[in-house]
């Protein structure tokens, strides 16, 4: 008989801050060694309704590497994925809400555009809230079917802002204007 | 190629749409930051594709693990009583998730964290702090060796108590599987009246998130023990239709 997943619930206001392990928002080298790919930043601010910044709250990214693939068994093409690119990152905010990861630009893979899959954990969030964030004057975000899945005034929400060449800002509001859009998977 | 999302529904760890009655709501009454934080949208429903059927693989080489005996340091023994849990993690089809890390942390007996956000007047214990990081072993268990946590007042809140309770985050085989929960302990006065235990709609839900104590005669003579059952979501391997 098939079991029912445990039910979630909050984090609370203490998860233990040495799970904010150093460099663990660094995800352009990995064991000592260099992801291929070109280097990015993404960073934002993570703010509640009436914009008041939330700090201590956790993000964690998770991304194919430059060239589309994933390193795990579900890709069919896992053995091309790059050794040195775990895909996987984590951050808590700061004071005035900020994050910072660095990585590499995700490769696009069939009709997914490049993308970063985001999830959120804090206290009052009872589940954690899954977001995906999309890069500025990526030609292929027009077909992308998450993105597509989105109602199309908000669409652009989840698009990053091209700061410069390597910088992405991608700003997320939990509730309330300019909500960012959040998925049930 | 193509990332097919319909092909990928149906591939290996494929999963299923959540039972809403077994989960929380995400605003949930009483608990007033709930209100200011949880979209007032409608969430998104995707199709699912490789993004969300994968996952990151081996967490635990970015992250140091801890072990699982947090019940002091060596010779310097926390305050408290004394116990012994066991854990299983499966999936949906009852198969051991094997290999997963699992993030555990709680208050000491007096209720308190370590933690800069915690500044109530429970004393800190110095023999404690209350985290561990560890991996399933191939039977999907972990032990942690520890103290039973205290209860403590949430600030302005009208009265209300967390139970004794063990925080969890785990990572399953898919991004999908990611799962923070809590664990509480069987026949504590604060149990019915907590707004967190108490979210989920379903019955069902709030008995799986206490834990069962096991007969003393079982266990290390010198702690009590608990056993616990954590579902993430998620099927196992199968072959992939042709």
């Amino acid at each position: 008989m098939p079991l029912t997943p445990t039910a979630s619930a909050t984090t609370g206001p203490f998860f233990p801050p040495r799970y904010i392990d150093a460099g663990c928002n660094d995800l352009t080298t990995f064991e000592g060694r260099r992801a291929r790919g070109a280097p990015i930043e993404i960073l934002g601010r993570v703010v509640q309704e009436n914009g008041a910044p939330l700090e201590n709250l956790i993000v964690e990214i998770w991304q194919a590497d430059s060239g589309g693939v994933f390193r795990h068994p579900a890709d069919p093409r896992a053995d091309e994925a790059d050794p040195d690119f775990l895909g996987w990152g984590r951050t808590t905010t700061d004071r005035d809400g900020g994050y910072r990861f660095r990585s590499v630009l995700p490769g696009a893979r069939g009709t997914r555009a490049p993308h970063v899959n985001l999830q959120l954990m804090f206290s009052g969030l009872m589940r954690a809230l899954p977001t995906v964030m999309f890069f500025e004057g990526e030609a292929g975000n027009e077909r992308d079917p998450v993105l597509a899945a989105v109602p199309a005034a908000r669409r652009a929400l989840l698009v990053a802002e091209r700061e410069s060449p390597e910088r992405y800002r991608f700003d997320i509001r939990l509730r309330g204007e300019n909500e960012t859009p959040f998925f049930d998977l | 190629m193509s990332a097919n999302p319909v092909d990928l529904q149906q591939a290996r760890y494929g999963a299923g749409a959540l039972d809403e009655t077994m989960q929380p709501p995400r605003v949930v009454p009483g608990y007033r930051e709930t209100g200011w934080r949880n979209p007032a949208q409608p969430l998104v429903r995707p199709p699912l594709t490789l993004s969300e059927l994968t996952g990151p693989l081996g967490p635990e080489r970015r992250l140091s693990l801890l072990g699982g005996d947090i019940a002091g340091y060596g010779a310097q023994r926390a305050i408290g009583q004394l116990m012994h849990l066991r854990v299983r993690v499966l999936d949906e089809d009852g198969s051991p998730v094997g290999g997963a890390l699992v993030e555990i942390w709680h208050a000491n007996a007096a209720g308190r964290y370590i933690h800069p956000n915690d500044d109530e007047h429970a004393p800190v214990d110095r023999n404690f702090y209350g985290a561990a990081r560890l991996l399933t072993d191939q039977s999907g268990a972990f032990e942690l060796r520890t103290i039973k946590p205290g209860a403590y007042p949430v600030p302005n809140s009208g009265g209300w108590w967390r139970p004794p309770h063990i925080h969890f985050s785990l990572f399953g085989k898919i991004w999908l599987s990611r799962l923070v929960t809590q664990m509480y302990f069987p026949d504590d006065p604060l149990n019915g009246q907590d707004r967190i235990l108490n979210a989920p709609p379903s019955a069902e839900a709030r008995v799986r998130l206490i834990a069962r104590m096991a007969p003393p005669t079982e266990g290390p003579a010198d702690a009590l023990v608990f056993e616990h059952c954590i579902v993430l979501r998620g099927h196992r391997a199968t072959p992939a239709q042709p």
